[in-house]
């Protein structure tokens, strides 16, 4: 079925990177994005800094490299683009290394534990072509697991990451409170190109405090091993579908809900979004089949998740509400409620279309001026 | 030791948005004045510039700043530790 394209009131910059964040699905999205990167006015200062912005440019480099338009491109623009896309690879490739020596301790200790997130999508919902960026190698793990698993990641050379950060002891009264992670974790590497691998391991699907929990321990119960690619025969176990996408629009709703993501520079992006429209395009059969809602209903994060797919759905013009049949959850004021939070982030009527791509996100009570077009 | 109220006061003010304009009710979880787990690590870090302390460990804990009552008693045991 051809989804709806993207309007252009935000500009043809933004309108590449929306086609990309939900992911080319026909040869008409794909001559649109073509039409498009060869627009006169395209502004590549701007296409650039959304990109980096949205987590996207080796998903943009990517793109360009592969519709034969090199000629059409600003070289130095090009070149830098090849550039991305290369050392994106490559960081993968060390990130990849690096998740299968952590797995294979903390599979000598008998830890239950999954991939999420980024090294989890990769290889699956964006096709291993090393386009999906990622910051870190994330993890979960059961609660109950925390002091062994720190203990072995020691043993692999890994220290808190506070040790590395502008603000240490931020960092590590943040790290001690908040008992939905353990600390961060760094270790030096002598490869080119990346310095420091950097590794995140959740117990918790949600966050701490939060009145909407799915037990990690029923999560962990449901694994899958996924193969690595470059890696014959190795495989990395992660949540099956249903699970890996609770945890993606739960940790989607978070980062929207709660103002100190915005403070911290770590609010919601494109490709988030992305994760989560590519889970349900990849695996819509078994998301749709009533496990999924009969999980969500027995752990009451229906709400949460459908706050999410409306805005989703709002933003990308696609029908995840009524495919997995939460039409009637997500209401506001009610999860205004039963969050109680003064930390609820508060948009003054800006649609999420409009918060995504403005540049102030600080000032999210205000509205952000529209693109103008060009 | 020397009475740290106001101090202790304007410091949970700058990052309790419900505390401005009240009194502080001392045996009200500061939850209810609008801590959460971020201004939590902010008025920590705040309370240790501002008194030249350092919480250690054991104390990085949510019953440490519970109540003001609780997170001032702690302020004043570890002056009083630096003290000695």
């Amino acid at each position: 079925m051809t989804r709806p394209l993207p309007d252009r009131s935000l500009g043809p910059e933004w309108t590449i990177l929306e086609l990309l964040a939900r992911g080319i699905a026909d040869d008409s999205e794909h001559q649109t994005v073509r039409d498009l990167l060869l627009t006169d006015t395209l502004n590549w200062g701007e296409l650039l800094e959304q990109a980096l912005r949205h987590k996207m440019l080796p998903m943009l480099a990517h793109h360009i490299m592969s519709e034969n338009v090199r000629f059409e491109v600003p070289t130095s623009i090009y070149q830098h683009l090849e550039s991305v896309l290369e050392w994106n690879r490559w960081q993968i490739e060390v990130f990849r290394r690096e998740a299968v020596r952590v797995a294979k301790k903390l599979t000598s200790r008998g830890i239950h534990f999954v991939v999420t997130k980024g090294i989890a999508f990769e290889s699956t919902l964006y096709g291993a072509l090393g386009t999906r960026y990622m910051n870190d190698i994330d993890f979960m793990i059961a609660p109950r697991d925390r002091e062994v698993v720190l203990t072995a990641m020691q043993e692999l050379g890994f220290r808190p990451f506070f040790e590395w950060a502008k603000d240490a002891r931020r960092e590590e009264i943040s790290s001690r409170l908040n008992r939905d992670h353990l600390p961060k974790l760094a270790r030096d590497v002598d490869q080119p190109g990346v310095r420091l691998i950097n590794v995140d391991i959740a117990n918790s699907l949600t966050w701490t405090k939060s009145p909407f929990d799915v037990s990690v321990e029923e999560a962990l119960e449901h694994r899958v091993e996924q193969p690595v690619p470059g890696m014959p025969g190795v495989s990395l176990p992660c949540f099956r579908p249903r699970y890996q996408f609770l945890f993606t629009a739960l940790h989607l709703f978070r980062e929207a809900w709660l103002q100190k993501f915005v403070d911290f520079g770590n609010d919601v992006g494109l490709m988030k979004f992305g994760d989560v429209i590519r889970l349900i395009d990849c695996y819509g059969a078994e998301l749709s089949d009533g496990e999924l809602l009969r999980v969500m209903e027995t752990h009451r994060v229906s709400d949460p998740v459908a706050w999410v797919l409306r805005r989703l759905d709002d933003t990308f013009h696609t029908h995840t509400l009524e495919l997995l049949a939460l039409e009637n959850h997500g209401d506001e004021g009610l999860l205004a409620s039963q969050l109680q939070s003064s930390g609820y982030v508060r948009a003054s009527g800006q649609s999420m279309r409009e918060r995504l791509q403005s540049k102030a996100r600080g000032s999210l009570r205000e509205v952000a001026p529209a693109h103008s077009g060009t | 030791m020397e009475d740290i109220t106001t101090q202790f006061e304007e410091c949970l003010r700058r990052h309790l948005r419900s505390a401005k304009p009240n009194a502080i009710n001392y045996d009200m979880e500061l939850a209810q004045l609008g801590l959460d787990s971020m201004t939590a690590v902010a008025v920590l870090l705040d309370m240790e510039k501002t008194f030249k302390i350092r919480f250690p460990d054991e104390m990085l804990v949510e019953g440490t700043f519970r109540t003001a009552a609780r997170l001032k008693q702690a302020v004043q045991k570890l002056r009083e530790q630096q003290a000695s």
